[in-house]
């Protein structure tokens, strides 16, 4: 590489100004090959750029050892839909879509359908007694008759 | 993320990570625990790694940020770096065959304020695009170029001088 362009390169370069491109090709020049006397100094720069990359961390890198925190997660999350499902589910069977108000209304009305079905039950069992006991009075005013007639046959027999 | 997986994204960058990390704290130890420190920092936040668009410009500004973090309170407690001077040069003969010329550079590079010698770093060793240090640095590029071109004058301006000295 002719020498004005390598000068003009290291005024450039010591603005600032160079590209990564041009500064490779000081690098380059710098460090392989016959540097000429005038521009010698500049030499230890450069190598001492190259030398710099080249250095590497010896020590080893100490990470916490792994802890399967992934399926610990994955455990958690399933856990916690099964959780989510059953109390979820509890809602949507238990609770027809009614506010408490209305369930407890609800709850009062099929209580009291319940108490009066009872009673009408019993109400009617007894109304059947009742109908026993007429036949029975019925019965027994026949009875009565028969007794009279009883009666009057014995003062007859007397 | 698996470990595995975190650590093929970041392994790669590490050296880069150790490298600017050094650059700014100078001492080997806390460079090799800076870049522990960030990487268990990335490792915690990993699953939002997948969010940054460049996670190596983020590895290398949490560096960056925590470097910074140490050097102040470092200056708040008074503790000089005078022993890490010390071990680096060692290190660094022991390392690599250095001749007194890039010895000197390095030595000139650890006297350069911290922007400069962050830019410096990340254009001239890691050769970054002036858009990705100003990711990193968040500095415009306008600065990142003015604390260059000082950085790169300041070394050139000290290696001539010992040069000159050395030579007469």
């Amino acid at each position: 590489m002719e020498l004005a362009k390598i000068s003009a390169l290291l005024e450039k370069y010591f603005e600032g100004n160079t590209t990564l491109a041009e500064e490779t090709q000081l690098k380059e020049f710098f460090t392989r090959g016959e540097v000429p006397p005038n521009l010698v100094q500049y030499k230890p720069l450069f190598e001492g750029f190259a030398i710099a990359r080249e250095e590497k961390l010896s020590k080893q890198i100490a990470l916490p050892k792994e802890k399967d925190t992934s399926s610990f997660w994955k455990w958690g999350i399933a856990a916690s839909f099964v959780l989510l499902l059953g109390i979820s589910s509890a809602f949507f069977f238990g609770n027809t879509g009614l506010s408490q108000e209305e369930q407890e209304a609800l709850a009062a009305y099929n209580n009291a359908k319940e108490t009066m079905l009872l009673l009408s039950e019993n109400l009617n069992k007894g109304a059947s007694k009742v109908t026993y006991f007429e036949e029975f009075s019925e019965n027994a005013s026949t009875l009565q008759v028969i007794n009279q007639f009883n009666e009057t046959t014995s003062k007859y027999l007397k | 993320m698996k470990q595995k997986e975190f650590l093929a994204t970041v392994l790669p960058v590490k050296d880069k990570l150790y490298r600017l990390a050094k650059r700014l704290l100078v001492s080997q130890e806390e460079a090799e625990d800076a870049v522990q420190e960030v990487i268990l920092k990335l490792w915690k936040g990993k699953n939002r790694m997948k969010d940054y668009k460049n996670p190596e410009a983020f590895a290398m500004t949490m560096t960056k940020n925590y470097c910074l973090d140490r050097l102040k309170s470092k200056q708040a407690s008074n503790l000089k770096i005078v022993h890490s001077n010390y071990q680096n040069d060692e290190n660094l003969q022991k390392k690599v065959e250095v001749n007194d010329g890039v010895q000197l550079v390095f030595e000139i590079m650890e006297t350069l304020p911290e922007k400069q010698r962050m830019v410096l770093q990340l254009r001239d060793v890691e050769q970054f695009e002036f858009h990705e240090i100003s990711e990193m640095t968040d500095m415009n590029e306008t600065a990142i170029r003015v604390n260059l071109s000082r950085a790169r004058k300041a070394v050139r301006d000290q290696l001539l001088k010992q040069y000159n000295y050395g030579v007469s």
